[in-house]
Order: C-alpha cells, then sequence, then structure tokens
C-alpha cells in the first residue's frame, strides 16, 4: 500500500525524524493560512506517485496569496493519471546540499542504496557517477548499527561532520522501516542546511499489504492498485472488502480490458491459463488469483464481480486436478451467481473444467443452466480454454450482427 | 533415491491441532509418511490420529528424533514458528503459509540458512517423494494418481501447477523422482538452482522439470547454473505469465525498485534466457514428454 505524501511526513514526524513542517489543504483559503504561518512553501499535489515535479505538480511560492493561488490551480486536476483533492503545503528548507537514501528488498532480504548525490532520480545518478552510489544487503537478523552506516556513506564519497549524523539517521530509519513493515522508502533528497541540520524533504513509503494485521491504523490510509497503476474500481473494491471480511483464502480481482471473464483456483494455472487465452486469439476482461478454500463466499463475491463487469462476455471457471475446494461448492457458487444475474449460457458462454471430490452432484447442478458447457473427465487445461475463447469470439460476432 | 525426503523421514506437523493439519496429516499417513509427533503448545500430551502432540518443537525432536516439519501456523505466527523448528535442529521445513509478510520471511529465511537447513515455502502445498514420503498437502488423497514414481525432478513455484507437470508427464509416460512446490512468495527459504542441484547429484534423476513465474530471480540462477555446466541433466522449463508485459506496471512510484533488480524478470526474458542456456522451453503442458523424449534421447 503506498502512502500519500503527508501520510509519510507525519510518520516520519511521529518517529521523531526531521521534516519540513508542512500540512495538508484542501482549498485555496487553507493553503494561504498555512503559508500565512511557513512564509515561502512549495505547494504540492496529493496523489500516489512519483516525478510530480516533472509533471508540474509542484509550485514553488513566496506568499500566502501565491500559496492560494497554487491549491486553486493543483486542486481538481489530474496528475499522472490521479484526481488531486489537497495539496501539501510544506515549508521551503534552505538547502546547501543533498543525499539519497532508500531501503528496499532484494531477493531475500532488504537492501540499503545510498548516494552523495540527492534530488535527482537514483538510476540517473547511478549512469552518470556509479561510484557515488553504494547498494548493500542488509542482515535481517541483526540491525543497522550506526557505525555501518557511517562506512556506507563513507564509501559513497561523504565527508566530514554530516556523516555521524547520516549514520545515525540511517540507523533509526531502518528500524522504523521493520517496524512499520514498510516494503519500500526513499528519502529523496536528505536536504542539509547551512548549520548542519537535516531534514527528510522528500520521502515515499509503501508498506507491506500482507503486514496489515500489525497496523489496523493504516488500513484505510493508502492507495491500492488494479492494473497499470489505476485506481480500484467499485468491483474491484468490493472483491478487496470481501477477501478481507469473509472466510476462505487470499483473493485477487483486477479488470482488465478484453471480454473473458475467468475465476481459477491456483496462482500458477491462472497464470498459465491466461497466457493460452491470448495464444488462442482471446482478451481477458479480469485476472483472478484464488487460493481455494471450502466456502461459497468468496468464489461468489469474485463471480458477481465477473458478471456485473459490463465488458464481461463469456466466463471460464477452471481449477486445479486438485484443489481443498470441492466442487459441488465452487459449481454452487456458480449456479447462484447466475441465478443471481439472470444469465443465459446459450448466448453468454459459460465453460467449467472443475475436478475433483463432490464433480457428480456438480455436473448435475448445471443441467440447470442450458448451454453451460462442464468439460469431460481428464480434458487439459488447453481445450477448456480454446473452447471459452472460441465459444466467447462467436457470442461477440453474432451479438454485434443482431 | 530422491531428493531430502524419503520413507525413514521422521515428520512432525507445527501445528497439527488445527483443521488443515489435522485434514493433511490424515492424508499424510495414508501415503506412508513417516509422521512422529505434533506440536500445539497447549495440547501437549493429546494426540491426532494416534500420533502424540507436544508443547514444543524442542520436546518432540527429543522424543521422536524427528528432522523434518510441516508447519500449519497462519501468518502472524510463521516466523516464530520456523524460528522454532530451526532452534531445535529441523533441517527440513516445510512452511504452507501464503502471504508471508515481507520482513518475517526474511528474517525466517536468514535463521534457516544460517543453519544449515532446507526451507521449501513460503506458500507451498508441500512436497512429495512418489511413494515413499509426502510432506503436507500436495496430492490431497489422489497423490497416487498424480505423482507417479519415475526418474524426472520436478519443482515448481506454483503448488496447483506441481499437479498439472505430473500429470502431464504421467500422459507421456514419465514419472517423478520427487516434485517439490518451493514457493510462490516472493521470498523463498531456497532457490530454483539449489533443488536442481540436489537433482543433479540424485542419480535415479535422469532429468528436471521446473515452473517459474515473473518476478524473482530464480529461473537467472538456474540458467547461471545451465550455461556453466554445473547442471548437465536435460531441463525442460515453463515459464506463465507473458501477457503481465501487456500490462504495464503504472507510473513508477520509487525509483529504488528498478535499480536495484540485476536482471529482466518478465516471463517471456526468462524464458529466452533459459532457452539460450539449453534448457527446453515447453509453452503448453503436452509439449513437456515431447520435449524430455528428445533430450533424454
Amino acid at each position: 500500500m503506498r502512502l500519500t505524501e503527508e501520510k509519510v511526513k507525519e510518520w516520519l514526524r511521529d518517529n521523531r525524524f526531521p521534516v519540513p513542517e508542512g500540512s495538508s489543504a484542501a482549498n485555496s483559503s487553507e493553503a494561504s493560512a498555512v503559508a500565512e504561518q511557513l512564509g515561502g512553501v512549495a505547494v504540492k499535489a496529493i496523489v500516489p506517485t512519483g516525478r510530480r515535479g516533472k509533471a508540474g505538480a509542484v509550485h514553488l511560492v513566496e506568499t500566502p496569496e501565491e500559496a492560494a493561488e497554487a491549491a486553486n490551480a493543483l486542486i481538481g486536476q489530474e496528475i499522472n493519471g490521479y484526481p488531486v483533492k489537497e495539496v501539501y503545503v510544506e515549508a521551503k528548507f534552505p538547502i546547501q546540499s543533498e543525499y539519497y537514501l532508500s531501503f528496499a528488498f532484494g531477493p531475500r532480504a532488504p537492501k540499503l542504496v545510498v548516494s552523495r548525490h540527492g534530488g535527482v532520480e537514483i538510476e540517473q545518478t547511478f549512469e552518470r557517477d556509479p561510484d557515488s552510489v553504494v547498494t548493500e544487503d542488509i542482515d535481517p537478523l541483526t540491525d543497522l548499527k550506526p557505525w555501518d552506516a557511517v562506512s556506507l556513506w563513507e564509501r559513497a564519497g561523504v565527508e566530514g561532520p554530516v556523516l555521524a549524523r547520516l549514520g545515525q539517521l540511517t540507523s533509526r530509519l531502518h528500524s522504523a522501516f521493520r517496524n512499520a513493515d514498510a516494503i519500500m522508502i526513499e528519502c529523496n533528497p536528505i536536504a542539509v542546511d547551512a548549520d548542519g541540520h537535516l531534514s527528510l524533504v522528500g520521502a515515499m513509503m509503501e508498506i507491506d499489504d500482507n503486514a496489515m494485521f500489525r497496523h489496523r491504523d493504516w488500513s484505510s490510509e493508502g492507495y491500492s492498485f488494479g492494473a497499470e497503476g489505476r485506481i480500484l474500481n467499485e468491483r474491484e473494491i468490493a472483491v478487496m472488502h470481501a477477501n478481507e471480511t469473509l472466510p476462505g483464502g487470499a483473493l485477487r480481482y483486477t479488470e482488465l480490458d478484453g471480454n473473458i471473464g475467468i475465476l481459477m483456483g491456483g496462482g500458477g494455472a491462472s497464470l498459465l491459463q491466461h497466457d493460452m487465452i491470448i495464444d488462442f486469439g482471446g482478451k481477458l476482461a479480469n485476472h483472478t488469483d484464488f487460493s481455494p478454500a471450502p466456502s461459497i463466499e468468496k468464489p461468489l463475491a469474485v463471480l458477481n464481480a465477473i458478471l456485473e463487469n459490463p465488458n464481461t462476455r463469456g466466463l471460464l471457471l477452471s481449477f486445479n486436478y486438485l484443489q481443498l475446494l470441492p466442487c459441488n461448492i465452487l459449481v454452487g457458487a456458480l449456479c447462484e451467481a447466475l441465478r443471481q444475474h439472470g444469465v443465459d449460457a446459450t448466448s453468454f458462454p459459460v465453460v467449467v473444467r472443475v475436478f475433483g471430490p463432490g464433480e457428480d452432484e456438480a455436473r448435475s447442478m448445471v443441467e440447470e443452466f442450458p448451454g453451460v458447457r462442464y468439460m469431460p473427465p481428464k480434458a487439459s487445461l488447453d481445450e477448456a480454454v480454446k473452447l471459452i475463447v472460441d465459444l466467447t469470439n462467436e457470442a461477440v460476432a453474432s451479438g454485434s450482427k443482431s | 533415491m530422491s531428493i531430502l525426503i524419503d520413507q525413514t523421514t521422521r515428520v512432525l506437523v507445527q501445528g497439527i491441532t488445527g483443521s488443515q493439519g489435522r485434514f493433511d496429516t490424515q492424508y499424510c499417513v495414508a501415503y506412508g509418511t513417516n509422521i512422529v509427533a505434533g506440536v500445539t503448545p497447549g495440547r501437549g500430551g493429546q494426540d491426532v490420529e494416534g500420533i502424540p502432540v507436544f508443547n514444543t518443537v524442542r520436546h518432540a525432536v527429543d522424543e521422536t528424533g524427528a528432522s523434518a516439519s510441516v508447519i500449519y501456523v497462519p501468518a502472524a505466527g510463521i516466523k516464530d514458528a520456523v524460528l522454532e523448528a530451526v532452534d531445535a535442529g529441523i533441517k527440513v521445513i516445510v512452511a504452507l503459509t501464503e502471504n508471508v509478510p515481507r520482513h518475517d520471511a526474511a528474517t525466517a529465511v536468514a535463521a534457516t540458512r544460517a543453519a544449515g537447513a532446507w526451507l521449501i515455502g513460503f506458500n507451498t502445498n508441500g512436497m512429495v517423494s512418489p511413494g515413499k514420503s509426502k510432506l503436507g498437502g500436495i496430492g490431497g488423497d489422489r497423490a497416487d494418481e498424480l505423482y507417479v514414481p519415475g526418474r524426472i525432478g520436478v519443482c515448481s513455484r506454483s503448488g496447483g501447477m506441481s499437479a498439472e507437470l505430473s500429470a502431464a508427464l504421467a500422459a507421456g509416460g514419465y514419472g517423478v523422482s520427487t516434485c517439490i512446490s518451493m514457493g510462490g512468495d516472493p521470498i523463498t527459504g531456497n532457490d530454483m538452482v539449489e533443488y536442481a542441484r540436489e537433482f543433479e547429484a540424485d542419480p535415479d534423476t535422469d532429468g528436471m522439470l521446473f515452473y517459474g513465474e515473473p518476478g524473482s530471480e530464480n529461473e537467472q540462477g538456474l540458467a547461471k547454473a545451465l550455461q556453466e555446466g554445473e547442471i548437465t541433466k536435460p531441463v525442460v522449463a515453463m515459464i506463465a505469465g507473458v501477457f503481465q508485459e501487456s500490462h504495464p506496471a503504472g507510473l513508477s512510484f520509487g525509483h529504488v525498485a528498478a535499480m536495484i533488480r540485476s536482471s529482466d524478470d518478465s516471463a517471456s526474458a526468462k524464458q529466452k534466457l533459459l532457452s539460450e542456456s539449453g534448457a527446453h522451453v515447453a509453452h503448453r503442458l503436452g509439449e513437456i514428454p515431447e520435449l524430455l523424449n528428445a533430450a533424454l534421447g
């Protein structure tokens, strides 16, 4: 889950890290009032994305009137695809020098990246001056000691009294990174003023969705994303809510721009069948990732979403050979959803490939719905996928004729 | 032979008194797995299907000599459960829990590796050496039918796909020496190439079959071992998730992720790299036996 700037700054402040004074503002008068107190400020659009400067979402102003104008200009705009509802008004910091620090995850352990060049994108720094960038794995079994952090900054070419301050800050931020279950924190820049005071002027942060049970306070604070960085739509939010509140295994639902709806069990088989649908000339209306468990609520939630998506023109329900969800429960959810949405499977193709316990009962359940194709025993993934692609393409073609 | 487990492996089950632990354990016992103990704090002295339950892993190991553990513990408790197993000297740990918080996974994996133990998972349905032993829910009550004994080592990032792969092998007249669902979470205890090395050293494995996905550096490690001649037995690989490449990940948030990633981890990049390194890349399950026929001669 990504946190927007005002949340990150608040979290940093709560944890006694130095950040510029600032506050969010929902309109021009609020922005002007904050600027009145702070003097020269940066007015920044609150959106969950980087590269705001390039997108014109940061205005540097001197007076409360200018701050109000900047807020007016930004609120209601769309920045990098996200609507701006609020701005963050922050005191300008008198920057003498800038540094870069981030924590993220490598394949097996957290990684730290530091550079003596802050304020520019780290990929650019690495290209121009690779020696100024130091990357290091952090042993999850120990803390990052201040003196080890000092030696990393030293390797990045930092000298002088700032070393001690950077070392201490880095060590403390590592602990905070771990305690917050963050999977990414990027401080760019860490600014230093003429007196040697540090300030985390730029800060982005992402929290581990899987650790929310330890951070209930975060759960309503951030943004979760669908395909291509979109904000989730109402059906995706409904499934996310179902995933959090209903019993059963983990469930994800993401809408795409095609027309074949899918509910598949197991992450691997979902990926493979998705590839095959494209190979056979189909396009998916959604992707799902579902760890089946014996309850009807979650499959019903996702089937409802699929059938409510106006782009869906066909449905494939296809699971691995062996799963923990008896066929009659899963197919029971399908029948319930078809009934609720009044689906006519003779014009809206439905293909089922679900084998295992409860299969006989499941097969007799679908007889109530003419047109539902239940694949014969031992039919391969390939056969089921090809059938739904062909039937959906036919249904679309005959639908557009009539 | 087989890798990591066989019929002599003495196995304990952490969380045996929960519904999933109890359910899977019945099928494991029926399969022939030598399950000697269960562990649930507070349930010491009870039994499940005649298997004695202890309060701690240490006590269970002292009493029964168990050397492998299957763990059924929710995400909130999985780190401690793994650390407890490591602490008690367990050498093969199967951690079924999925969506483990990243920091917890990193800590558990670091401790396991420091102790020289294996950690299968997170997000696995277990492993099976057909006809000998199985750990976890893999194959359910149909493990005999889905995992036919044979001479191909299987390692899959997806639990469900391990069944599809093994069924595809059986359909083509091949069987499995050991099948490992290595775990599908971002952080796993061991890498694909580490299982490949075990299969390479196993005299009863003639070839290997891997299933991979986008993300992680598992396949890149396997490709490197193939290039360097460390793995010489035929390797067939299937990598799903090419479709993801037509959906851009969205506007970047932080920059560091792109910078610290050492290689292209898309499905098609992995297919290309493995193919160039000498692996035989399958795009359909049905192609797997044909590729093995050609490679094994």
